[in-house]
């Protein structure tokens, strides 16, 4: 172990290594080869259930220490396979931060979290105290060291694990998507460190993420995941030049990436990988001129991007509502309105009271002041049952929805305590052919993949004859496919059934992109309700909220100056721009 | 009419589950599960019993469970005063207040009810209400005013020890009791124990909250009666009862996922790497230690010397 610990230049190496689970009748690692060396940034995506995490957990040495099953091939640092070592010793060269950082926190406090590691290897007080320093200097917790971790915000909990982690002196650390339950400020503080650690110490660093737009800019490799194989492995510009292996796989790629690929005449000597790199590469050329023109047409033609709702009253209304949590405000007055058939984001910090809000139309919490509604209805405090037939709200963890045996008996399960609606928005037999459980009427829940159980989640609420649909994060940890699916999916319901849906969401490019009204929330207060496509042309006022705008938005903003609205996807603002394009007739 | 017999019988009626039924609706508005949540939660601060040796906070409630077991009568009542001292310095949260006091209160109200009410001292009795036969005959002869000062007298001897368990509770970071245990040369698997179990115990209850919000929202019937609507009440009790089935899937299925991964989490930083761990804390002993292993000295040793010279001591019949 002491000359493991010596060799602080080693490389971390895969080595043809399968994996399968105990009693799994498929390999989940299928001979990936990697290679880690000190300071490296390596990037890993791929589709959900690709094998990622479980190459996470082979790089830290903990398969097959405490995760069972057949390994083959082996992991090694400096040239020691870490199969050998005891998972204390395999920590000490690669460190492992797994998704969710509320349980890693063991302790209560953050520098007891921090010096936890150090204190189990009975290190001098000395040392304990100089590790327990650098970490929390490192991580920019060093203002928080006697904080409680309950009390952290996501981002804050996230940089407490890595410290943790970091405190055992890995000379790589890996982590498993550390940025899923995070909000933009949070993801960017949690990154900030990364930066920091693989740039000033020479942590190599493995992040597995589905948020490639934010990781990309600054990854040294690029490794795509398909089926537990390794499918590409090179450097980012290297590795998004090719788009077969991307659409093959259903991964998604940068939306600056997507753009050049799109527009490659003017992207002729490299991939753009930030906004910064693509507004340089931009910059004077036709297509900044091009974006101006559509944007100065745009704001003559368009006076409102916003479906009107249908008339009649509200179907959500909060009236100068307020909430408090311990005196202090989560929700402070808000007035809002949600008409028949709209689609509206909730957008925000965390902590911006998105989710009380939401929650306070079913019953749950109770409003300090003010008045919330449903078609013009009270809704009453604390009556979650009657409420709840006429709002389904779909929690961001929808596995704790289920309680079933059967997909079948899941879909009848609110009708065990209430009569069948004569007119729901689906009935039993239309929502197991609707959303595909056609032949696992009786599969247990359990048997379904995570976006299935999220499926028939959100099938389950919608056999009922709920007027309108709120969604709590509902796009969180999932890969560009999954969310790419579950978007459509939730078009065809609305295509079907009309409904009104509400979403409380950071998924600013994705699920926030594809709703028609954005309403910003910053610190309990509305700070700006609009059309989706101009509250994201106010890049600054975003950020002052804790949201960063999608590339797409920032980049049209760098180019073109102040607009009055952008917009939010790849194809359509080529199109904008090549209909534009001096020279051409406008259209 | 009030001296009727049927008049008596409601009253005796209303006396007797007076109590019993005020008690849980106290815990479920006043602290709820969000409450019991930070029940047992550390609030940092920077004060001097937080600062205290660790040690002595171990000592300190073992020493006042001593004094509750050999103190009797009023000398137990002044003991649990001095156990709530301490708290007005600490100056806790507001929730935190409101939380310990239901849960202080609470169980101090059931004892000094119940023993009126069932501790029988030899005649002459003196009743503070004496029971009709129709409710007599259940074994309670009335509310007795000895009873009642009996009661305040063995809740004061729970309520010393809870008092000063909770004290040390919200004002030790669980890594110091950890540093004390070892200290006192025990395992480091009883300081993890208590660690895991006090930071998890938080979580667990946040996590049961959210899956009984979520069976509500897939359209379960968790709806209260009103109190008087009696006819329901037992449809209600059922209906509990089969929640704990159905929500006992996801709580168990999410629970093992995070054991797991804690299990993890413990090994890679190396618990169990080494007999005996390393500490962060440096602990120079202060004059405020000082002062308190002479006060918990003192207070046991007095408690010793009285027990033993039978001062305070009370015949109970």
């Amino acid at each position: 172990m002491t000359e493991a610990l010596a060799q602080g230049t080693g490389r971390l190496h895969a080595e043809d290594v399968s994996f399968a689970y105990l009693g799994a009748a498929t390999a989940a690692l299928r001979h990936v080869d990697l290679d880690v060396a000190p300071g490296e940034v390596v990037l890993i995506t791929g589709a959900s259930g690709c094998g990622k995490s479980t190459l996470a957990l082979a790089l830290c040495g903990l398969i097959p220490s405490r995760v069972h099953g057949e390994l083959r091939g082996r992991v090694t640092f400096g040239g020691r396979p870490l199969s050998g070592l005891k998972p204390y010793e395999a920590a000490q060269l690669v460190g492992m931060v797994f998704q969710n950082p509320n349980l890693q926190l063991i302790n209560q406090t953050v520098v007891s979290e921090v010096a936890f590691g150090p204190e189990n290897l009975a290190l001098p007080q000395p040392e304990i105290a100089a590790r327990v320093e650098w970490c929390l200097s490192v991580t920019g917790m060093a203002g928080m060291r006697r904080a409680s971790v309950v009390t952290l915000s996501g981002g804050q909990k996230q940089r407490t694990a890595i410290a943790a982690t970091l405190a055992m002196r890995p000379r790589v650390l890996v982590l498993d998507e550390p940025l899923s339950d995070l909000d933009p400020v949070g993801a960017q503080e949690v990154l900030g460190t990364l930066r920091r650690l693989a740039a000033e110490e020479g942590t190599g660093v493995v992040i597995i993420e589905h948020r490639v737009d934010e990781v990309a800019p600054w990854a040294d490799r690029v490794v795509l995941m398909d089926g537990g194989r390794v499918v590409l492995d090179q450097p980012p510009r290297a590795a998004w030049a090719d788009r077969g292996p991307w659409l093959a796989t259903g991964v998604g790629m940068p939306d600056t990436v997507r753009l050049a690929h799109a527009l490659p005449e003017l992207f002729p000597t490299q991939l753009p990988l930030s906004v910064e790199e693509a507004t340089a590469a931009l910059r004077d050329t036709w297509f900044a001129t091009a974006l101006a023109a559509a944007a100065a047409e745009r704001a003559r033609r368009e006076p409102a991007a916003v479906p009107a709702p249908a008339p009649g009253p509200p179907v959500l209304s909060w009236d100068g509502v307020s909430v408090t949590f311990d005196g202090k405000p989560a929700v402070d007055d808000v007035t809002l309105a949600v008409g028949e058939g709209e689609w509206v984001a909730l957008i925000g910090a965390n902590g911006s009271g998105k989710s009380t809000l939401t929650g306070l139309t079913v019953g749950l919490g109770t409003p300090s002041r003010g008045t919330v509604a449903f078609r013009g209805q009270p809704v009453r405090p604390g009556k979650v049952f009657d409420h709840a037939a006429q709002v389904a709200l779909l929690l961001q963890a929808a596995d704790d929805m289920l309680f079933e045996t059967t997909v079948l008996k899941e879909l009848e399960f609110g009708f065990r305590f209430r009569a069948r609606p004569p007119q729901p928005v689906l009935d039993v037999p239309e929502a197991i052919e609707f959303f595909g459980f056609a032949g696992r009427e009786q599969d247990s829940p359990w048997e379904l993949s995570q976006g299935g159980r999220q499926r028939l989640a959100l099938a389950a609420l919608l056999v009922g004859a709920p007027g309108v649909l709120v969604l709590d994060e509902p796009t969180t940890g999932q890969d560009a496919d999954h969310m790419r699916a579950f978007l459509r999916l939730l078009d065809r319901v609305r295509a079907r059934t009309g409904i009104t849906i509400v979403t409380v969401t950071h998924d600013i490019r994705g699920l926030a992109s594809r709703s028609a009204r954005v309403v910003l929330l910053g610190e309990g207060r509305v700070r700006r309700d609009g059309p989706t496509r101009e509250v994201f042309a106010r890049p600054e006022e975003l950020a002052r909220w804790g949201v960063l705008a999608p590339p797409l938005a920032r980049l049209q903003q760098d180019l073109t100056g102040p607009t009055t609205d952008v917009l939010l996807d790849v194809e359509e603002l080529a199109a904008a721009a090549l209909a534009h394009r001096p020279g051409v007739l406008a259209p | 009419m009030i001296h009727s017999l049927f008049a008596q019988t409601v009253i005796a009626y209303l006396l007797i589950f007076a109590v019993p039924l005020v008690l849980p609706f106290a815990f479920i508005k006043l602290v709820g599960l969000g409450g019991l949540r930070t029940l047992v939660t550390y609030e940092a601060r920077d004060t001097p019993l937080h600062n205290l040796d660790p040690r002595l906070k171990v000592l300190y409630p073992i020493g006042m469970g001593v004094l509750s077991i050999l103190l009797t009568w009023k000398l137990m009542l002044i003991a649990f005063a001095l156990t709530i001292l301490p708290w007005f310095w600490l100056r806790p949260s507001r929730q935190k207040v409101r939380v310990l006091a239901v849960m202080v209160v609470g169980p101090g109200l059931a004892g000094f009810w119940g023993q009126g009410m069932y501790y029988l001292p030899p005649p002459p009795i003196h009743y503070l209400y004496k029971f009709p036969w129709t409710l007599a005959w259940l074994g309670s002869p009335g509310i007795t005013t000895y009873g009642m000062v009996f009661g305040i007298e063995q809740t004061a001897r729970v309520l010393v020890t809870v008092s000063t368990s909770m004290l040390i509770l919200v004002s030790t970071d669980v890594s110091d009791f950890t540093w004390a245990f070892e200290r006192f040369r025990a395992p480091p698997q009883v300081g993890f124990a208590l660690t895991a179990a006090l930071r998890f115990l938080p979580e667990m209850i946040a996590r049961t909250n959210l899956v009984l919000r979520a069976v509500e929202l897939r359209g379960y019937d968790m709806s209260r009666p009103k109190w008087y609507q009696f006819n329901r009440w037992p449809n209600y009790a059922k209906r509990l009862s089969r929640c704990v089935v159905l929500v006992t899937v996801p709580l168990l299925i999410g629970t093992l996922r995070g054991t797991t991964t804690m299990a993890m989490v413990a090994d890679a930083r190396g618990f169990g790497a080494r007999k005996r761990r390393g500490s962060l804390r440096v602990h120079k002993t202060t004059a405020v230690d000082i002062w308190g292993y002479a006060i918990l000295i003192a207070l046991v040793v007095t408690a010793l010397i009285l027990n033993h010279l039978n001062v305070g001591a009370r015949y109970y019949g």
